[in-house]
């Protein structure tokens, strides 16, 4: 149990901070950079920022809003993530409408502060568009490594030029960072490889493999659509079910953002049917995993995944 | 100004706003009807998206205001019928409506992202950098303009149809013996209701809207019998509230709206607690009075 006199001092110190933060109201506002001179980034998703530790290293302080297991659009910005967005020199998002309605406040702030959407720089023709829709690409770009990496190139050239005194730490750091991602999207390639062909088939709750499958020749089968606030119909998991079972594919995956209640339907369904099918594993789809795992890196991410569907399928 | 001055405006306009309004539901027992909109604005949404193909703001807040509107006026029809009561009444249209949307959705725009949490739901945290600029001027936070305009339109007509809203909201009998119309009060009662459902959702998303909606009205209820006080209170509850939950979240690091909406239910709990103790004390005054006579007559 909590001892009594925690609270006292907890609302004493509440005080002290709510009398603190009226007082300071005038000067913490435009206090652009921390006192040891660090760029303050700010990076909307856990891979953004991945790449901005990447290529800065210790040269800048980097804050990644969304943490581990967050789905972006059920995301909710606190207190804090308001005043780190108030008082950043950049601010690095996803954009491709991943982060809805808070793209327009950074499109707003960039009056004031450098705000980049890295995946505008994607050339349209390299976009997946859903087929009724012009306009409204997938916004998931991080799933092709070699379309990341121009992502990743966008991180690189705004941080020359908001710091152009590091121009050659950046370069060189980017220059590596770039190469170990070739070396992952090769490294990839040949994993897949391994996959029987017609047994190359990614069944997942939501479609955030789009642009994965497209890369490395995998079809892509989501039993719920882009959006995560439809859920599965009665009509998806029975179609699914009939691919599953005609095909004879091994395995289904699960994301670690989005509910596995959907995909465990379609397992059950297919056991039913006499065909044997097991989870393969959880993907990270829209979030990296935890800090300080394997898995807390992109590269590690990626790794995971195709690992995960690697094993499974083969 | 400083960005959490703005939010903290933006707040207590929010709560005034919603608390002035959702007093008369309290009052009519239709407190549910944020809660119902939120969820009924599905179909306006998809049906403004197809028709524009855009997720603009102007088109979702129009397609969500025609569908707020339907929301209110279907209960309405529906509970005049007199065969169904109108929390029943609601619980139907709302749940039609959103099912309504969420098979468009499925149907019509399913490799889309489109729902109310990505193309309509404001987040008041980021009002300070939503700012309204006209002619290269900026003229302060989108939000603060919103809001404060849906204020004074309520305000403005609670002061002028306050005899005609009192009087339908508390004994529509008596409503129609002097001649006021409790159904035409109803009615345009819930269009305001509506719209300022709607533009608040836009500006802070929906715990906010759905909590300041009723929890200042409601406690305000506890502590007074009289619409004038009522009404006040309910402002004052919600100021508490936006600013309360304002330097809650500053402490915590949490969700601004969510914090608020928190603050609110502590105030209910504290002034529901504090009611019952008054009565309480009250009521044991007055036994133990009434003991004492009783021992004096006999004894």
């Amino acid at each position: 149990m909590r001892q009594p006199g925690r609270w006292h001092i907890r609302a004493i110190l509440a005080a002290l901070f709510i009398g603190g933060m009226i007082a300071g109201c005038g000067q913490s506002d435009d206090a652009s950079s921390s006192e040891d001179g660090k760029l303050e980034v700010v990076a909307t998703t856990g891979m953004i920022a991945d790449a901005v530790k990447n290529i800065a290293g210790e040269t800048v302080s980097i804050h990644g809003l969304m943490g581990p297991g967050v789905d972006p659009h059920l995301y909710k910005a606190t207190k804090g993530d308001i005043d780190r967005l108030n008082s950043a020199d950049i601010i690095f998002y996803n954009g491709l409408n991943l982060e809805a309605k808070m793209a327009e406040i950074f499109r707003q702030m960039g009056s004031s502060k450098t705000t980049v959407p890295i995946g505008d720089v994607i050339p349209d023709s390299l976009r997946r568009h859903p087929a009724q829709f012009e306009g409204h690409p997938d916004p998931h770009i991080w799933f092709d490594v070699s379309l990341w990496e121009t992502a990743v190139q966008q991180v690189a050239m705004t941080l020359i030029d908001r710091d152009s005194a590091r121009m050659d730490l950046y370069c060189q750091n980017a220059s590596a960072y770039l190469d170990s991602l070739d070396a992952l999207h090769q490294w990839v390639k040949e994993q897949i490889a391994q996959i029987p062909e017609n047994q190359r088939v990614l069944v997942t709750a939501h479609d955030a493999f789009g642009y994965f499958g497209r890369a490395y020749g995998v079809e892509v089968e989501g039993l719920q659509g882009i959006s995560t606030v439809t859920e599965a119909g009665l009509y998806d998991v029975t179609h699914m079910i009939d691919l599953l079972v005609e095909r004879k594919i091994k395995a289904v995956f699960v994301e670690s953002s989005v509910p596995r209640k959907s995909i465990e339907a379609v397992v059950e369904g297919c056991r039913s049917r006499g065909h044997e099918i097991v989870i393969g594993g959880e993907l990270f789809s829209d979030a990296m995993g935890q800090a300080g795992t394997p898995e807390g890196t992109y590269l590690g991410m990626v790794r995971h995944n195709v690992n995960a569907i690697v094993k499974a399928l083969k | 100004m400083t960005p959490d001055i703005w939010v903290m405006i933006t707040g207590i306009l929010a709560a005034s706003a919603l608390g002035l309004i959702g007093s008369f539901l309290v009052l009519r027992q239709n407190g549910m009807l944020g809660d119902a909109i939120s969820h009924a604005v599905l179909p306006g949404l998809v049906l403004a998206f197809l028709i524009t193909s855009s997720r603009n703001v102007v088109p979702m807040v129009i397609g969500a205001g025609l569908f707020g509107l339907l929301t209110a006026y279907l209960t309405e029809l529906l509970s005049q019928t007199r065969r169904v009561y109108s929390d029943a009444a609601m619980g139907i249209v709302f749940t039609l409506l959103f099912a309504v949307g969420v098979i468009m959705v499925a149907l019509f725009a399913e490799q889309v992202d489109l729902d109310q949490e990505c193309v309509l739901y404001g987040e008041i945290a980021y009002t300070p950098w939503n700012t309204f600029v006209v002619g290269g001027t900026n003229l302060g936070p989108r939000a603060v303009w919103i809001l404060g305009s849906v204020l004074l339109a309520n305000l403005g007509f609670i002061l002028l149809f306050y005899k005609q809203l009192k009087i339908s909201s508390f004994d529509p009998q008596m409503a129609v013996a002097v001649g006021i119309s409790e159904k035409k009060w109803h009615y345009l009662l819930m269009t305001m209701v509506s719209l300022t459902v709607v533009s608040a959702f836009e500006s802070v998303g929906a715990i906010l809207v759905v909590a300041m909606l009723i929890i200042p009205g409601a406690t305000a209820y506890l502590l007074t019998s009289r619409l004038h006080t009522m009404l006040l209170l309910s402002v004052g509850i919600g100021i508490i509230c936006a600013v309360g939950g304002f330097m809650g979240a500053s402490y915590f690091d949490a969700s601004i709206a969510g914090f608020m909406a928190v603050v609110g239910g502590i105030v209910f709990a504290l002034v529901f607690a504090g009611t019952l103790i008054a009565k309480r004390i009250h009521q044991t005054r007055y036994t133990s009075e009434r003991q004492h006579i009783a021992e004096t007559i006999s004894g």
